[in-house]
């Protein structure tokens, strides 16, 4: 895929707030793209400005330097009623209406391009159509707002968006309070659109997972300043690993799987095969065994038409246990 | 979809419907028994003395005002609703009526007893009402300039209760130093009255609510945007500050007139903009807005038959009337199972 035409650009950008006639600047420098049909992931460890950046993008707050470019003019020189035509933001801020329709909801998402008193024309009906049936809600149109899943919320609000019809779609955290498929199914969604409407959509999330396997494009926020690249680039270049690493948690750059850093006291030998012996593995390494070929301890794992057991073998002491939490709770009580 | 908009072009219909019939039975009934075919006669000029200054001077005023009293004090609500995100905001909440109250206060508690006015000719003339007004622009004024400031539209919400609290405590203190004539006429303005209004100052009562309610109408579209939140006000273009202004400008004048007229009506603001969402079920204010006006009408004219109560010779308080019609279907919307918060 060629990246489309560039559609958010920042130049020397600094972020930040004025508080009390101080100014606190979170972030300077920086220098980001983003182009159409592009899903870029905004990552990066809480407190590091995410919100700021993105809430600058949209222009609800002013830089504090440099310049925002959508879709080829500078933000500054864009009068406020062009902006919701050009960029749609959706944001973390709770609902407090609840008895509202979800087609209700996404119609206001025309609001930009609706008369003083917001009536929907035919074209505003057939934009809310398209935005319910690429969201896949259409079926939940008439049901309100507290009656559906949060997934399903979640999609409203894309589908919101959607209809505003934007070039440029920017969202704070759309995959938080969701369950892992429901995360999943929302950047798959968000990726789907970017494809299929040539728009571009920037996220901010802490589900590192979903962005490695979906976005096009990280921006990777770190103290020192934002990378962007293919999630692959910051892999190979280590970003993504030294901006989340720490002594608790390892990176794998291989598949992109963070790990917990876990202190081996002893080493195990484990014979087996297929999925039983590699969750066995897994056990064994979660409470901090090292798995040799050859060792003082052995555990066997038998697959039998009665069901699988495990036999751990010391000396000439033997022991049998018929799931793998007495297994391990046995290794963990000798260990002690 | 269909169903709901067949359900809504019976039910505006209906409620309009609805009050027109209340209006009527307003004008036949009341204290003093009066046939309705007098009643008629009387409306048309040609009836007897007697009846028709019942009529021409008593109930079609009193019916007049709870008409537009309604309506004013529930839409006024209805925007405070919306733009504090808040179910239980409404004009008492914000101030408005115990501006004017204390407007009220200032002049009956202390000025009267210094040009030793009385307090009937008050009562009945401008002399109150441009007290009430006065106390609730100032405090709609005070709101203005927080709201211009301030970027959290809860702060608003918060300097408004506490500027409520602080007025009461000033119009408890008044109260403690005033004689008991005053005293009474002060209680008495503060349970409500829809009959104490000379044509001249229904004249002022019908601008002042058309003017409201016009500014009210232009707004029902920021209105909507609101109802997502007020960083997707902001993005989809609505102009959050101008917005506000406005609203405010409109439920005050909205609510500081009727207060002015009628003395603080209980329950109305906060509970009618509910009762309108249940039946209506929508929250879209193009539909809501007039809705919630009709409502508003019909359960003050409602309130009002029943203050009077037909053929006892008495008149209880109308205030008395919508806080207990008024308290129980709030309470049946916040347990009932749809809940409050659901309706919102």
């Amino acid at each position: 895929m060629t990246p489309g035409r560039v559609i958010a650009e920042t130049k020397d950008l600094s972020i930040g707030y004025h508080s009390r006639r101080r100014v606190f600047t979170v972030m300077e420098n920086l220098s980001l793209r983003a182009h159409r049909g592009e899903l870029v992931a905004l990552i990066g460890r809480n407190g590091t400005g995410k919100s700021t950046l993105l809430r600058t993008l949209v222009g609800l707050q002013p830089p504090l330097g440099g310049t925002i470019i959508l879709d080829g003019r500078a933000l500054h020189e864009t009068g406020s009623s062009e902006m919701p035509r050009l960029v749609s933001f959706t944001s973390t801020e709770p609902m407090t209406v609840h008895y509202i329709r979800v087609r209700d909801v996404v119609s206001l998402g025309r609001f930009p391009h609706t008369n003083w008193i917001g009536t929907l024309t035919e074209a505003d009906r057939r934009a809310v159509d398209g935005a319910l049936e690429a969201t896949g809600i259409t079926a939940l149109a008439q049901r309100t707002i507290d009656n559906i899943s949060d997934g399903e919320r979640q999609r409203t609000m894309i589908a919101r968006s959607l209809a505003q019809d934007t070039g440029l779609m920017v969202m704070d955290e759309p995959t938080a309070f969701l369950d892992l498929p429901s995360r999943y199914a929302t950047v798959n969604l968000l990726r789907r659109v970017t494809r299929e409407s040539g728009k571009c959509v920037i996220y901010s999330t802490h589900d590192l997972d979903t962005a490695i396997n979906e976005a096009d494009r990280i921006w990777l926020m770190t103290e020192d300043g934002v990378s962007e690249g293919a999630p692959e680039d910051l892999m190979l270049t280590g970003s993504i690993a030294r901006a989340f690493e720490s002594p608790q948690l390892s990176f794998s750059s291989g598949d992109g799987s963070f790990s917990f850093v876990r202190t081996r006291h002893s080493s195990i030998a484990l014979e087996g095969k297929g999925r039983a012996a590699k969750l066995t593995a897994r056990a064994l390494s979660r409470c901090g065994y090292n798995i040799e070929s050859q060792a003082s301890m052995t555990v066997r794992v038998s697959n039998s038409a009665g069901g699988t057991e495990w036999i751990v073998t010391e000396g000439q002491e033997t022991e049998s246990f018929d799931s793998l939490y007495d297994l391990v709770t046995y290794l963990s009580a000798r260990s002690q | 979809m269909r169903e709901r908009r067949v359900r809504n072009a019976l039910l505006m219909p209906g409620l309009v419907l609805l009050a027109v019939i209340l209006f009527i039975a307003d004008l036949l009934l009341g204290s003093t028994r009066v046939e309705p075919s007098e009643i008629f006669t009387a409306l048309f000029g040609n009836g007897d003395q007697g009846v028709e200054i019942i009529v021409m001077q008593f109930r079609l005023p009193k019916a007049v005002t709870a008409l537009l009293a309604g309506a004013a004090m529930s839409v006024s609500g209805l925007m405070m609703q919306t733009l504090f995100r808040n179910p239980l905001a409404g004009p008492d909440i914000l101030g408005v009526s115990s501006g004017a109250g204390l407007g009220v206060a200032v002049t009956l508690l202390t000025l009267t007893p210094l040009f030793t006015l009385s307090s009937e000719s008050l009562l009945a003339g401008w002399g109150l009402i441009l007290a009430a007004w006065t106390g609730a622009g100032a405090v709609m004024l005070i709101i203005m300039a927080v709201s211009a400031r301030m970027r959290d539209i809860m702060t608003v919400l918060i300097v408004g209760i506490l500027l409520a609290s602080a007025i009461s405590a000033v119009v408890s203190l008044l109260q403690y130093f005033s004689n008991e004539a005053m005293l009474k006429t002060y209680v008495i303005w503060t349970m409500g009255n829809l009959g104490n209004i000379s044509y001249n100052q229904i004249r002022t009562l019908t601008l002042a609510t058309a003017a409201g309610l016009f500014i009210a109408f232009l707004m029902v579209k920021p209105l909507n945007a609101m109802l997502m939140g007020e960083t997707f006000s902001r993005t989809v273009g609505v102009e959050m500050q101008k917005t506000r202004v406005l609203v405010l400008a409109s439920a005050s004048i909205l609510a500081g007139s009727v207060t002015a007229f009628c003395g603080p009506l209980a329950f109305i603001g906060v509970a009618v903009p509910h009762i309108a969402r249940l039946l209506l079920g929508t929250t879209d204010h193009r539909i809501l807005m007039p809705g919630t006006a009709v409502c508003g009408s019909a359960i003050l004219l409602l309130s009002d038959i029943i203050s009077n109560s037909p053929g006892g010779g008495h008149i209880i308080p109308v205030n008395s009337v919508t806080s207990l019609i008024g308290i129980p279907v709030v309470l049946w919307i916040i347990l009932g199972k749809t809940g409050l918060g659901r309706r919102f």
